[in-house]
C-alpha cells in the first residue's frame, strides 16, 4: 500500500481524468502520451510550487522589514531562526558553490536564479515522498522531464549566448577531419542529458519509496523510520546532483573561459 | 589462472546454455530467463559500481589527506564521478524493474 497520494481525493486524479479532460482541448501535436498512472504528481508539483513560493514571499518580507529599520539590520544576518536566515543560508551557499565551478561570478549570478529554483524545487519535491500518505511528484518521469528540458534550455540558451557560433564549433572537436566523428557523438551526449537527469531523480524516488512501502509491510512503524532517514539523505543528495549537474552543463557550454 | 578445474567450470556453463532446447520441450518458461537476467544483471553492475565509486572517493580521500585545505575543491569532482556511475547502476535497476512484468 506504498502507492497512496492525498491528492487522490480531489476528484478526477486518481486515474488521470483531468489529465484527458485538458488533453481534449489541446490540438493533436501537443499531445505526447497521457500518462494518467502518475497523474497525481502533477496537482503534487502544483503544491510544492505553491510551498516554494510562500517561502520566498515570508522570507522577502523579512528581508524588506529588516531593510525598513534602516543602519546595521539590513546588512547584519537576522538573529535566530527565520525563514530569511535560512534563504539567506541556502542561497548563498548555492551562489559560491556556483561561482567555484563556473569560475566567473557574473555567469553565477546570471543563471543563479536557475540553479536555486531548481534545487529547491527538487528538494521540496523529494521530502514530500517521505510525509505519510504523499507521493512524491519527483516520482514520475514526466514532471521530471520537464525541469530537465528547462535546464536544457537554460544550459543551450548559456552557450549560445556567451560564445555564440563556437558554441556549435565546440562540439565539433579539436580538428576540422575528425568533426564527421566526434559530432554525431556530442550531439548525443548533449541530446540524453535531460533524459538521464529526469531517469536518475526518478529512479532515485520510486526505488526509495518502494523501500518505504515494503519495509511497511515487514514490520509496521519501526522500519520505516530507518528508511525515513536514508530517505531523506537520498533526497538532500539528488537534489544537490541536480543542481550540481546543471551547474556543471553551464560550465561545459560557457567553456571555462578559455574560448577567448 | 591455468587450473584444473578452470575446465570443468567452462564445461559445466556449456551445458547450461547448451540445454535449453531440453527443458523448452517439458514446458520450460522462457520468461523465467527474464528474471534470471534481471537479478543477475543487477549483481554485476554493483559490482562494476562499487570497484569504480570506490577507486574514485579513494583517489578523492588520498588527495585530500595530502592537502586537507582543498577539501572543498576536491569534493564537487569527487561527487561529480560518483553520480555518472550511480546512474549506470540506477538504469540497470529501472531496467530490471521494467523487464519484470514479462516473467511468465
Amino acid at each position: 500500500m506504498y502507492n497512496y497520494s492525498w491528492f487522490w481525493l480531489i476528484p478526477g486524479v486518481e486515474h488521470g481524468e483531468f489529465l484527458e479532460a485538458i488533453h481534449e482541448h489541446l490540438p493533436a501535436w501537443a499531445v505526447v502520451h497521457a500518462e494518467t498512472a502518475s497523474a497525481h504528481a502533477v496537482p503534487a508539483a502544483w503544491a510544492v510550487v505553491l510551498i516554494c513560493c510562500l517561502f520566498a514571499f515570508v522570507a522577502r518580507a523579512g528581508l524588506n522589514s529588516a531593510r525598513a529599520k534602516g543602519g546595521i539590520e539590513q546588512y547584519v544576518p537576522a538573529a535566530g531562526f527565520s525563514p530569511r536566515n535560512m534563504m539567506e543560508i541556502l542561497l548563498g551557499a548555492i551562489w559560491n558553490f556556483a561561482a567555484e565551478t563556473l569560475n566567473s561570478r557574473d555567469v553565477a549570478t546570471r543563471y543563479f536564479p536557475v540553479f536555486a529554483a531548481v534545487f529547491i524545487y527538487v528538494l521540496i519535491s523529494n521530502l514530500m515522498g517521505l510525509v505519510p500518505g504523499f507521493l512524491p511528484p519527483t516520482g514520475s518521469v514526466s514532471t521530471n522531464f520537464a525541469v530537465a528540458l528547462v535546464v536544457f534550455l537554460v544550459f543551450n540558451w548559456a552557450g549560445f549566448k556567451e560564445a555564440g557560433f563556437g558554441y556549435v564549433k565546440h562540439m565539433a572537436g579539436p580538428v576540422w577531419w575528425l568533426a564527421f566523428f566526434i559530432f554525431p557523438v556530442e550531439l548525443f551526449s548533449m541530446l540524453i542529458r535531460p533524459l538521464t537527469l529526469a531517469v536518475r531523480l526518478y529512479i532515485n524516488m520510486f526505488a526509495d519509496h518502494l523501500l518505504l512501502g515494503v519495509s511497511t509491510e515487514m514490520i509496521a512503524y519501526v522500519l520505516p523510520a530507518a528508511f525515513v532517514g536514508l530517505g531523506s539523505f537520498v533526497s538532500f543528495v539528488q537534489a544537490f546532483v541536480f543542481m550540481l549537474l546543471t551547474v556543471v552543463y553551464v560550465t561545459l557550454s560557457v567553456g571555462d573561459g578559455d574560448h577567448h | 589462472m591455468k587450473s584444473k578445474y578452470l575446465s570443468v567450470a567452462l564445461a559445466m556453463v556449456a551445458l547450461f546454455l547448451v540445454s535449453n532446447p531440453a527443458f523448452a520441450a517439458d514446458g520450460f518458461e522462457t520468461g523465467a530467463g527474464i528474471g534470471l537476467g534481471a537479478g543477475i544483471g543487477m549483481g554485476l553492475a554493483a559490482l562494476g559500481c562499487g570497484m569504480g565509486q570506490g577507486r574514485a572517493a579513494a583517489s578523492a580521500l588520498e588527495g585530500i589527506a595530502r592537502n586537507p585545505q582543498a577539501a572543498g575543491k576536491i569534493q564537487t569532482p569527487m561527487l561529480i564521478g560518483l553520480v555518472f556511475m550511480e546512474t549506470l547502476v540506477l538504469f540497470t535497476f529501472g531496467f530490471g524493474f521494467l523487464m519484470l512484468g514479462n516473467l511468465g
